[in-house]
């Protein structure tokens, strides 16, 4: 049989070639990150014209308005990346291709991380420039944006992962995409509900962290807690890894 | 080579794949038949390890499939040619395979080109028809140039040439040396171009032998006779223990009595006879009264709905 091979063994390196190119070659995938950078930069020119702040809120707070849909869009990114698989049944070719699933899942991961990383810090950077060239001088404070912008794009790198742990346990685009939205959304919702307990109901989700970082004025203690924005956002990696862990546990076990 | 041995895939309790142990052995193109849902599609998936069996083991070249160290290399599978990103072109798709397991770009326009698919690889295959996706599920499992191909159903939506090119190719990898594992339910597709057969009921081996074999010790010795004294000869016939079926265009199907007995009784009688021929069942044939016993979905009754179980894998 003539060979084909350049290379004798599979590596990581081309488990995650293929990955990455499963990701630019769909429009689903493709168009979540700009849709990612359109969001934050949209919020900070809106809230850069309307002047819509509260007068104890930083320059850095309201132009990065939009790092909160930012981090949902992320979320979708980090679903979208594996569900499309499960849904067309194309998971079963990856998965002939790549027999260590691990592999597979962390390639992902990889894709994830880097592209949403990315995504948010040209985005919040972006956003912050917006804001400060049509907010400056109006009185508000301008807010520390470096590391917040690191910590930012951090955040929805981990929040894209939980996506992907999702998206590979539930197996269903839609139903993982309205749990990730459930998940960043509800916290802060039903919040109040939970009297004292809000600080701490709200205080420990991925907008929390994100509000946090931002600087904005929302991020009082009263809903969010006294936990710092390192502190908070180091929690929302935590939940990430652990999430990918226990999805990597099942994904080896399970029949495809 | 493909060896199983007492493979074993239970669903809930109930076996899908039973104590199955069989050889699919290279330079030749082995059949893979079974009624639906005796458990096919699974062992093919505990083949590639996509299913974990419950018992037993399956190996790839003495290796189980995990363990390859470049699968696409190995083996080449077709399981389900609806089974891609409908918003991903053919040659993308087939990028990121080639990709995944170190292959060079250039084997996805040969495969595209050898195919036939290579004037739509760009299009996204949300408009392709099935049989451009059982092409494209092929060119997909020629990607690595491996040494093993498992195809499940690969004839299906294609036409006429299309089944008549797959026969050619399969018959070609398998004259290469390749070991080629095919299953089908067009039963004369299958005679024309299988070799050896493996042949399975309710997740059981009931044949693993040559295509030949398999014919010859199933049949029925049956003959055509056809002659303008019906009622005389069939009464004849029967008188001698012969079962006598009406067959088409006026002629009629005799077991149970060879051709030269059936002559003899005739001459005997002074029965005019236009013709008499041994007729050698169809693999059809042999395979419909064979897996009749092991059928799952039969048709029940006059009213023929099927009786599905309700806790069948699709």
């Amino acid at each position: 049989m003539t060979t084909v091979a350049t290379k004798d063994r599979v590596g990581f390196g081309n488990v995650l070639a293929a990955e990455w190119t499963k990701a630019w070659t769909v429009r689903s995938t493709m168009w979540t990150p700009m849709v990612m950078m359109v969001l934050i930069t949209g919020f900070a020119v809106f809230v850069g014209a309307t002047r819509s702040l509260q007068p104890d809120d930083t320059i850095l707070g309201g132009s990065l308005t939009g790092a909160v849909t930012a981090q949902i869009a992320a979320s979708v990114f980090g679903v979208l990346v594996v569900s499309g698989e499960f849904g067309s049944g194309t998971i079963r070719a990856t998965f002939a291709a790549t027999p260590r699933r691990g592999a597979v899942l962390a390639a992902k991961a990889v894709v994830v991380a880097v592209v949403m990383f990315t995504t948010a810090l040209i985005g919040s950077v972006v956003a912050y420039q917006i804001g400060t060239e049509m907010l400056t001088g109006e009185g508000y404070a301008s807010g520390d944006a470096f590391p917040a912008v690191l910590g930012i794009a951090v955040c929805c790198a981990a929040v894209g992962l939980l996506g992907l742990a999702l998206g590979a346990v539930l197996r269903h685009s839609a139903a993982a995409i309205t749990t990730m939205i459930g998940v960043l959304l509800l916290p802060s919702l039903f919040g109040p509900l939970f009297g004292d307990l809000q600080r701490w109901v709200a205080g420990a989700s991925p907008m929390a962290a994100l509000e946090k970082l931002t600087q904005t004025s929302d991020a009082s203690p009263d809903t969010v807690g006294s936990l710092g924005a390192w502190p908070s956002l180091s929690l929302v990696c935590v939940y990430s890894a652990t999430a990918l862990v226990l999805t990597a546990w099942l994904v080896r076990r399970r029949d495809t | 080579m493909i060896e199983a041995m007492d493979l074993t895939k239970s669903y809930g309790g109930r076996p899908a794949v039973d104590r199955l142990s069989f050889r699919v052995r290279p330079g030749a193109v082995t059949g893979f038949l079974g009624p639906n849902g005796a458990g096919k599609s699974t062992t093919m998936r505990l083949i590639l390890g996509l299913d974990a069996p419950t018992g037993g083991r399956v190996m790839i070249n003495g290796r189980p499939y995990g363990a390859l160290p470049a699968p696409l290399r190995e083996v080449g599978a077709l399981l389900d040619a609806k089974a891609v990103h409908s918003g991903r072109s053919a040659y993308h798709h087939l990028l990121w395979l080639a990709r995944s397991n170190g292959l060079a770009r250039r084997r996805v326009d040969e495969v595209l080109e050898r195919v036939g698919l290579a004037s739509v690889a760009r299009k996204r295959t949300r408009g392709f028809s099935l049989g451009m996706g059982q092409r494209l599920g092929l060119a997909a499992a020629l990607l690595g140039d491996p040494g093993i191909l498992i195809l499940d159903e690969p004839v299906n939506g294609l036409d006429t040439e299309g089944i008549r090119w797959i026969r050619t190719l399969l018959k070609g990898l398998a004259a290469e040396g390749r070991t080629v594992l095919l299953s089908s339910h067009l039963m004369s597709e299958m005679e024309l171009t299988a070799d050896h057969l493996i042949v399975i009921g309710r997740g059981r081996l009931l044949a693993d032998t040559t295509m030949r074999d398999f014919i010859d010790r199933n049949s029925r010795a049956v003959t055509l006779v056809r002659t303008p004294d019906t009622a005389r000869l069939r009464t004849a016939l029967e008188e001698r223990g012969a079962l006598v079926h009406p067959h088409e265009a006026g002629a009629w199907l005799v077991s149970g009595l060879t051709a030269a007995t059936i002559g003899k009784i005739a001459t005997e009688q002074r029965i005019e006879l236009h013709e008499l021929a041994p007729r050698t069942s169809s693999l059809e044939e042999v395979y419909t009264q064979m897996t009749e016993a092991a059928v799952e979905y039969r048709a029940s009754g006059e009213g023929s709905v099927p009786r599905i179980r309700a806790e069948t894998m699709s």
